[in-house]
This record gives structure tokens, C-alpha cells and sequence, in this order.
């Protein structure tokens, strides 16, 4: 399985971005590590790059929201039927509860979100989800 | 031509007209003790010097008052992150509104804004040595400032100030500006003491292997000596294992010294500097302030010539002028009880940690290329030198680091960086994942100190 995965937007925190990375790879998943600081039309032109098989776009500093406004225009443009797309991390500027944000990230285009959810508990359930096959 | 190009370079809105004959005659006759050079020919005790910097000469002033009144040996001028990244537009702005409102707009002075003639008052004033502080992969207006105010010590380097900073700031030209700022402080280093450069250690601050940053600090003085420069300090922080620390500098010093002899610098002073912990700090006051304590006994044990302080605000953001001076002073006390520690070293992980190093530079001093630093471009590009947690494009990321059971730094996985199989299998010898996934393990060890 492929993935591409990186930090959105103007976000320079590294730390995370190398642990999933390992993680993902801990997991036999081919990575395309985009980096810190990447923009969503980045991600979008590695997936096609790469024919990934899943996105998965973190965020640290809370603002991804910004910058996923424009997600389902993108996936409008191109053919992604087959790719998962997933983001996590801290998913809002201050304080917010998981009943607001993932209605909110899936009408985005988000198919999983995890806000402040365990890195493994949100591989775990991306590679459940593969597993069955998306929806 | 070099002349030509530092007009064009100080020939700008945004400070203050650059007058060189004046300012050649200003570090001729300045004060010896402007120079942290001559500061470390002379003085017997380690140096302590905290790190600061407010948008305002008023603050700046006061804050450094602090730290007189507590006995600081060095005194910082930190820069802001404006300035560092040449938005001198937005410093000036933000420099306009902390002035009108009393409120600190900027994470640091915008000392090109200020310009030298002002901010040369007050280092006059002091008459103590300040090193500038930034992150400025272009540094060439900042450092020609900052040596007409009479800063003369100038931190960073073409690496230490990119990897750990940047995503994308092309590496070549870094190397091209650094040698601009090296060329200068060596021509200024004629004039009286040398301009002393320091490189920094640091780098990400998260589970760096002492072989690599050992690499680090010996090319970028080498790149610096190579200019001419006189008076180097080579750095790293506290890994969070003491007896690492203390074989650490050990291999540091005798290493520097070697390869700064091979290639000719026989006449350079080089001094050690050392970083209280750089990682995660606790939140609880009392923790920070016994971490604080232990770094400075360790300080002592690698007998560095300058410590850099923190505070036990740290988990917080940035101190007061009044926390940050009375950490200081509690530096300086627990000093005093440290005198004439032994020597302590450790034969087998000298070794180890020496073989690693020469192997790399080996490596480095291999490559193809017709100068030292298009070796080192070559270098990290092909991730002969690769360090973990670097937020830059060029850096490989490929070397995975885990602590073993003493907390030593081990490499788990060397990626490109050409150790030898027998230095890896000492190294991962040591290591125990404890039934755990190296990530957990990773996470673990970043944060031993919370």
C-alpha cells in the first residue's frame, strides 16, 4: 500500500511528521513523505504521482481547517475514487470537541478524522478501513 | 570585489548608512573586554551566558542590567524571527507598534532596524561581551551590523542554522552567505582580539547522535578557519545521559583540535560550549530548576569554557528579564562549588564515538568535489550526513536514534551515514526496545525529562 503523507499549510513541526513516517513503515506501507510545510495541492499532485492508496495530512498548529477548504474542489478535478483520504492531529485552534470537528472535516472530503486521537489508534483504523475496502 | 560586494550588501533603507572607516577604527580601539576571545584567554572558570532579547533598546537595556547585577560572564543579544527570515519591512513595522504600545511584537531585537550606531551605546555601555544570537541562513547584513556595534561574537553556521530551521532555503547558497559573514569577522579579527564564531550544537534539539553533531561542528569550523577566522567555539547540548556528555566532549575536543592541525589552523583557539538540556522541559518549577542544576555539574564535568543557560519558565515561553537573570545567578552559584573536578573518561565509547567520526569525515573528505564546502553539500544530499528530526528537504532522515538503558543516544538505524557495521553493532547492542514499537520507544525518549 502507498501513502503520501505530510504536515499542512505553515506548520514547521517535525517531530510528529518523522514519527508516522517510521510508524508507516513499521506497518510494510510504502511512504511518500512530503514533509512539514506542504500545501494541499502538493498532496494532491503527489497522489497522483505516486497512485497512492491512501493521504494522510497532519496538523499540529490547528490550521488545517483553512487549508482544507478547497479539498473537494481538488478531488472534483481529478479521478480519486480509489484513494483514502485521511488527516489527524490537533484539527482546531483552541478548544473544540469531537462532535464538532469530524462532521465538520468530512464535509471537507475527509473520509477519517482523527482530532488528538493516539498516532497507532488512527493507523489501526486506516488499515481496518483498506482492509474492508473503502465504504 | 569584496569590497564592491559588502557596499551593495550594507547599502539599504532599513538601517543606518555604513561609514567602514569609522567603523574599522571603532574595533580598533575598541575595549578588550567587548571580546569573549580574549575574555577565554583570561578567565579560569566556565563562562555563563543566558539567552535573551526584547523589540526595544529600553528593554533590552533593562534586561541586561539584570543580568550584570546577577554576574553573567556573556551577555546575548537574540534576534528576532523577522529579521532572521530578511523581512526587514515586517521588523520595522512590529519594532513601530512595541514602541507605541509597550507590548514585545517581536520574539527577539531587530537589530538591522535599530542599526549599529544605536545599539553600539549600549554594548559600550556594558562593556561586556555579547554573542549574537539568530537562525539566519543569510546573515551577511546582520553580522556586518552587528560587528560595527561592537557584537563580537557571532553563533550559527551554514548547517547548524539551516537543518534545524528551514524546509527549503537552498543549502548552496547558505554556504555561499556564511562564507561572506566568516570572510568578515576574519578581516575584522586583524584589527585587535579575533571575532570569536560559534557553531550550534543544538541542531534539533531531539535525540541527536553525538557522532553526527560532532560532524557538524568540526566541518563547520573548518569552513570557518578556512576564511581566516582566528577563535572558534564548537558546541553541543546535554543529550540527557551525563556519562554521553562527558565522552561526547571529550572526542569533541581532541577531534577538533586534529583536524583543525591537518588542514594548517595550528594558531586557532577553539573552545567548547556547552547547552543546558535544549529538549522538552517539565512544567513543574522545581523539576526545571533541579535540571537546570544538573546540567551546569555536567557543564563542569566536560570542563566547556561558556555554559548557555535556561530558565524554569522554559515550558512556558519567555522568561521576564528578573527569571531569567536569577537563573543566572543560581548558575553561577552552584558553580562556584565545582571546582578541580578529575578528569573522567571512558576508554571503549571514546573509541567507538572517534571511529564513527573519522569514518564520516572520511567520507565527506572523499568526495569528489574541488572545495570543503561543496564536499559537505555533496554530503548531506546524499545523506552521508543525515540528522534525525530536521525539518529540511535536502536532509536524508533516514538514521533512526532510540536511548538505550542509560539514556546514552544510540543509532538504530544509520541509514546512509557511512559508520562502519562494527560501530553499529556496538550501538545497537546497547539498545533495549523493552517489549515495546520503536516509536513508543522514540516518544518515551524525547520526553524523559517531562
Amino acid at each position: 500500500m502507498r501513502v503520501v503523507t505530510g504536515v499542512v499549510g505553515n506548520d514547521i513541526h517535525v517531530v510528529a511528521n518523522r514519527l508516522i513516517e517510521i510508524s508507516l513503515k513499521e506497518r510494510d506501507f510504502e511512504v511518500f513523505n512530503l514533509g512539514v510545510n506542504t500545501y494541499l495541492e502538493e498532496f494532491i499532485d503527489a497522489v497522483i504521482e505516486t497512485d497512492a492508496d491512501v493521504l494522510l495530512i497532519s496538523s499540529l498548529n490547528g490550521e488545517a481547517e483553512g487549508w482544507s477548504r478547497d479539498l473537494l474542489f481538488l478531488k472534483g478535478r481529478f479521478d480519486l475514487d480509489g484513494v483514502l483520504f485521511a488527516i489527524g492531529g490537533n484539527l482546531s485552534v483552541g478548544e473544540a470537541s469531537q462532535e464538532d470537528i469530524i462532521p465538520k472535516y468530512k464535509a471537507y472530503g475527509y473520509d477519517l478524522v482523527f482530532h488528538q486521537v493516539d498516532l497507532n489508534e488512527g493507523l489501526d483504523k486506516i488499515e481496518e478501513t483498506l482492509k474492508k475496502g473503502k465504504q | 570585489m569584496f569590497q564592491t560586494e559588502r557596499n551593495i550588501i550594507t547599502n539599504t533603507p532599513y538601517t543606518d548608512s555604513f561609514d567602514f572607516d569609522e567603523i574599522k577604527d571603532f574595533i580598533k580601539g575598541a575595549s578588550k573586554n567587548l571580546f569573549i576571545s580574549h575574555h577565554f584567554k583570561n578567565s579560569k572558570k566556565i563562562s555563563v551566558q543566558p539567552r535573551g532579547g526584547f523589540p526595544t533598546y529600553d528593554k533590552v537595556f533593562e534586561l541586561y542590567g539584570e543580568f550584570v547585577r546577577a554576574g553573567v560572564d556573556v551577555l546575548p543579544l537574540t534576534i528576532d524571527s523577522n529579521t532572521r527570515l530578511n523581512d526587514y519591512e515586517m521588523a520595522k513595522k512590529m519594532l513601530a507598534l512595541s514602541e507605541e504600545t509597550d507590548e514585545n511584537l517581536l520574539n527577539g531585537y531587530p537589530l538591522i532596524t535599530h542599526g549599529y550606531r544605536a545599539t553600539r551605546k549600549m554594548v559600550t555601555h556594558y562593556n561586556t561581551p555579547i554573542s549574537l544570537r539568530h537562525g539566519t541562513p543569510d546573515a551577511r547584513l546582520l553580522v556586518e551590523v552587528a560587528l560595527a556595534s561592537g557584537i563580537f561574537e557571532i553563533e550559527g553556521g551554514p548547517i547548524t542554522y539551516l537543518l534545524p530551521y528551514s524546509k527549503n532555503f537552498p543549502l548552496d547558497k547558505a554556504f555561499l552567505y556564511w562564507k561572506y559573514v566568516e570572510k568578515i569577522c576574519a578581516e575584522y579579527s586583524t584589527l585587535n582580539e579575533p571575532i570569536n564564531r560559534e557553531s550550534f550544537g543544538p541542531l534539533s534539539a531531539t535525540l541527536q547522535p553525538p557522532a553526527i553533531v560532532i560532524v557538524i561542528q568540526l566541518l563547520e569550523m573548518l569552513l570557518s578557519l578556512e576564511e581566516g577566522v582566528k577563535s572558534f567555539s564548537v558546541s553541543f547540548s546535554q543529550t540527557g545521559s551525563m556519562s554521553q556528555d562527558i565522552v561526547s566532549s571529550n572526542v569533541i575536543k581532541k577531534l577538533a583540535r586534529k583536524y583543525a592541525d591537518i588542514f594548517g589552523h595550528n594558531d586557532t583557539q577553539i573552545h567548547l560550549v556547552y547547552h543546558q538540556w535544549m529538549g522538552a522541559f517539565p512544567r513543574d518549577k522545581e523539576f526545571s530548576d533541579s535540571l537546570i542544576n544538573t546540567s551546569t555539574v555536567i557543564a563542569s564535568m566536560v570542563r566547556a569554557d561558556k555554559m548557555i543557560t535556561k530558565t524554569r519558565d522554559e515550558a512556558f515561553g519567555i522568561p521576564t528579564p528578573q527569571v531569567n537573570a536569577s537563573a543566572v545567578r543560581n548558575t553561577q552559584y552552584t558553580l562556584n562549588m565545582l571546582k578541580g573536578i578529575p578528569v573522567i573518561t571512558d576508554k571503549e565509547e571514546e573509541e567507538n564515538l572517534t571511529s564513527m567520526v573519522d569514518d564520516i569525515m572520511e567520507a565527506v573528505f572523499n568526495d569528489p568535489a574541488d572545495t570543503l564546502w561543496r564536499q559537505v553539500f555533496n554530503s548531506i544530499k546524499k545523506g552521508i550526513i543525515d540528522i534525525p528530526f530536521s525539518p529540511h528537504i535536502i536532509n536524508a532522515g533516514e538514521a533512526i536514534t532510540v536511548r538505550d538503558r542509560n539514556y546514552n543516544i544510540r543509532f538504530y538505524e544509520r541509514g546512509n551515514i557511512p559508520i562502519s557495521d562494527r560501530c553499529l553493532e556496538f550501538e545497537r547492542s546497547k539498545i533495549d526496545l523493552k517489549g515495546m514499537s520503536l516509536v513508543e520507544n522514540i516518544i518515551h525518549d524525547i520526553g524523559i525529562m517531562l
